[in-house]
């Protein structure tokens, strides 16, 4: 079977995503025996602009970024977006809940004309994702997964069901009865729901899945004594991007 | 079937020795809300006395969660093994409608086709069962399920001083033969026996009205808005069937390994209520609607199986209501479609 080009690039982000890659230990050689890594931001010097499929990591934050993914998205055939930054905006989506200038304000201070920072958006605002690999961190053997099915040709299975379906598989005691909140009921599994296993409640690091019954989870929380604010604040850290800023929200 | 009985005094040792003897699974408390059948190695950790149902059912024992079918090799020709693992094991203190539960779903693995992985597994799973309380949302009674008279080798029903044991294989002979300090049980204990299932029938306080809703469902089937009332709040989470004794069914997972040359099949639990499920290929979905996949999960539950086999693909043990956060409760449903459709 031919070996398909592929680039490994990171945007804004923490740089774990790509980490987790390199964490693969056992299967890490399998994965460079199957693809030809012609660039991995975090782990080779080597730069080509020879791919077909670009795995990218992080979110965008500058204009220069724009033109760096916009150039990937020329080259290569197809996209997949590697955690929660690349594919919702992630934790850097925080920012923009202040406003820009405010944050560049906050941040930068007198510095802020000189500093290229612009509000954030996830990768597929600026070119077309054909497949996420979700999470914070993503789960490696999902990444496998996905390149594993490009390989082979077949569409990756990526779940779009709540968490509480691998919760309940896990055996698990649900967290609400042990009077621990959850966005398990609203949010993408495919994480074989790691954070209820360890009796702590879901934060949504997937991202919610394509149908949320929002109205049901809202009367829920109300239930345990929580307020919408307190729900948003949960999904706030991995999914601000959605969200309004905190000057829209005073209005 | 075979009556004995077995002082309450002789029960520990009897249970000792299984324990010492076989690989043997009970119920034990698993947190401050729920048990778990998890594999005992003292008696100390055996909870049989559990109120709330046990989660998951003991039917991850016969189907477990994941379940590898084969595994496979790709060379100059194709190699597939299959893989059935089974071990001989005791499942102690299961109830009457969990036993029923495992009873509807030996019906379902081996109708249209025998599932051996399923089969050598429910073959030298050795089944003692023994009562428990039902829980508030319990409506056993009203499905007929609060009586197990067969799916069992051995079942303990505890009379006042002693225990009544019906014995229903031969396997469960040898077994309480050997390690058990039993005697038959006399007209007396029989008498006593009836008057217990009398006062343990009483303790069911959830019933529904189950009568003629097989041809009640059919008046309601298309009133879109009892539907949409019923799963307003509904999650789609699928919670509902994953905890439920009798929903057998399952999704195939191909796993390659990156070398393209080995790969192994794997089967886990799936869910109606996932809007997943009714989606084929070509990106058409049958059931885009929560509304309608539960109205769906109350069909297969309730009817469908009245056609195939008679039986209700559901025991009432109530997990479904308990592990719904949305509130939703198949009881008090079955008991709306009744109202709804004598208005
Ligand atoms: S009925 Fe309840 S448990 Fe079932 S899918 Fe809906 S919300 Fe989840
Ligand atoms: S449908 Fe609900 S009450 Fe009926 S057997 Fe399943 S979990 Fe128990």
């Amino acid at each position: 079977m031919r070996k398909p080009k592929v680039g490994i690039f990171g945007l804004t982000g923490c740089g774990g995503c790509q980490l987790e890659i390199l964490n693969l230990e056992d299967q890490l050689l399998d994965l460079v025996n199957a693809i030809e890594i012609v660039h991995f931001t975090e782990a080779i010097t080597e730069y080509s602009d020879n791919y077909e499929i670009a795995i990218v990591e992080g979110s965008i934050s500058t204009m220069h970024e724009i033109e760096r993914i916009k150039k990937i998205g020329d080259i290569a055939g197809t996209i997949v977006a590697i955690g929660a930054c690349a594919v919702s905006g992630g934790l850097n989506c925080l920012k923009n809940l202040y406003g820009l200038e405010k944050a560049k304000e906050l941040v930068y201070r007198d510095k802020k004309k000189l500093i290229d920072s612009i509000e954030v958006k996830p990768v597929d605002e600026y070119v077309k994702v054909d497949y996420y690999a979700r999470g914070c961190p993503p789960n490696r053997f999902e990444i496998v997964d996905i390149i594993r099915s490009l390989i082979v040709g077949k569409k990756p299975e990526i779940p779009n069901y709540p968490v509480c379906i691998e919760c309940k598989r896990n055996g698990n005691t649900c967290v609400y009865e042990l009077g621990i909140t959850c966005l398990g009921p609203i949010s993408r599994a495919g994480c074989n729901s790691r954070c209820p296993n360890s009796v702590s409640g879901c934060e949504a690091c997937r991202g919610v899945i394509d149908d949320p019954n929002i109205n049901a989870q809202k009367d829920l929380l109300k239930e345990y004594g929580l307020t919408v604010e307190d729900i948003l604040k949960e999904f706030n850290l991995y999914n601000a991007c959605r969200g309004k800023t905190i000057e829209q929200k005073n209005k | 079937m075979l009556y004995k009985v077995l002082d309450k005094s002789a029960y520990r040792d009897f249970v000792k020795a299984l324990i010492s003897e076989y690989e043997f699974i009970g119920p034990k408390k698993k947190d401050r809300s729920v048990h778990d059948f998890v594999p005992i190695k003292d008696i100390s950790e055996l909870d049989t006395n559990y109120m709330r149902v046990t989660i998951p059912p003991a039917k991850k024992l016969l189907f477990p969660p994941n379940e590898k079918l084969v595994t496979y090799e790709v060379g100059r020709k194709i190699e597939v093994r299959p893989v059935i693992e089974s071990d001989e094991e005791i499942l102690f203190g299961v109830n009457a409608w969990d036993i029923n539960g495992m009873n509807f779903l030996d019906r379902v693995f081996t109708t249209d086709f025998i599932d051996e992985n399923y089969i050598s597994k429910r073959e030298k799973l050795i089944v003692i069962g023994m009562d428990s309380k039902p829980t508030e949302t319990n409506f056993s009674l009203s499905m007929g399920t609060e009586y197990a008279k067969d799916g069992f080798d051995i079942y303990l029903t505890e009379l006042k001083d002693k225990y009544f044991i019906r014995i229903a294989t031969a396997r469960g002979n040898e077994i309480v033969e050997r390690y058990a300090k039993v005697s038959d049980a006399t007209a007396e204990d029989f008498r006593g026996y009836d008057k217990y299932m009398n006062n343990y029938r009483k303790k069911f306080k959830m019933s529904v009205n189950i009568k003629n809703f097989y041809d009640d469902f059919e008046l309601i089937y298309d009133n879109e808005d009892f539907w949409k009332k019923i799963a307003k709040n509904c999650y789609s989470c699928g919670s509902c069937n994953l905890v439920c004794p009798t929903c057998f069914c399952f999704n195939i997972k191909d796993d390659i390994e990156l070398n393209l040359k080995s790969g192994s099949k794997t089967r886990e639990w799936d869910s109606c209520m996932i809007s997943e499920y009714g989606l084929v290929a070509g990106g058409h979905n049958f059931r885009p609607d929560k509304e309608n996949r539960l109205k769906q999960r109350y069909r297969c539950k309730l009817k469908t199986f009245i056609d195939k086999f008679g039986k209700y693909a559901c025991v009432g043990c109530g997990r479904c209501i308990e592990a719904c956060l949305a509130k939703i409760n198949i009881a008090e449903d079955i008991n709306s479609v009744k109202k709804e459709v004598s208005v």
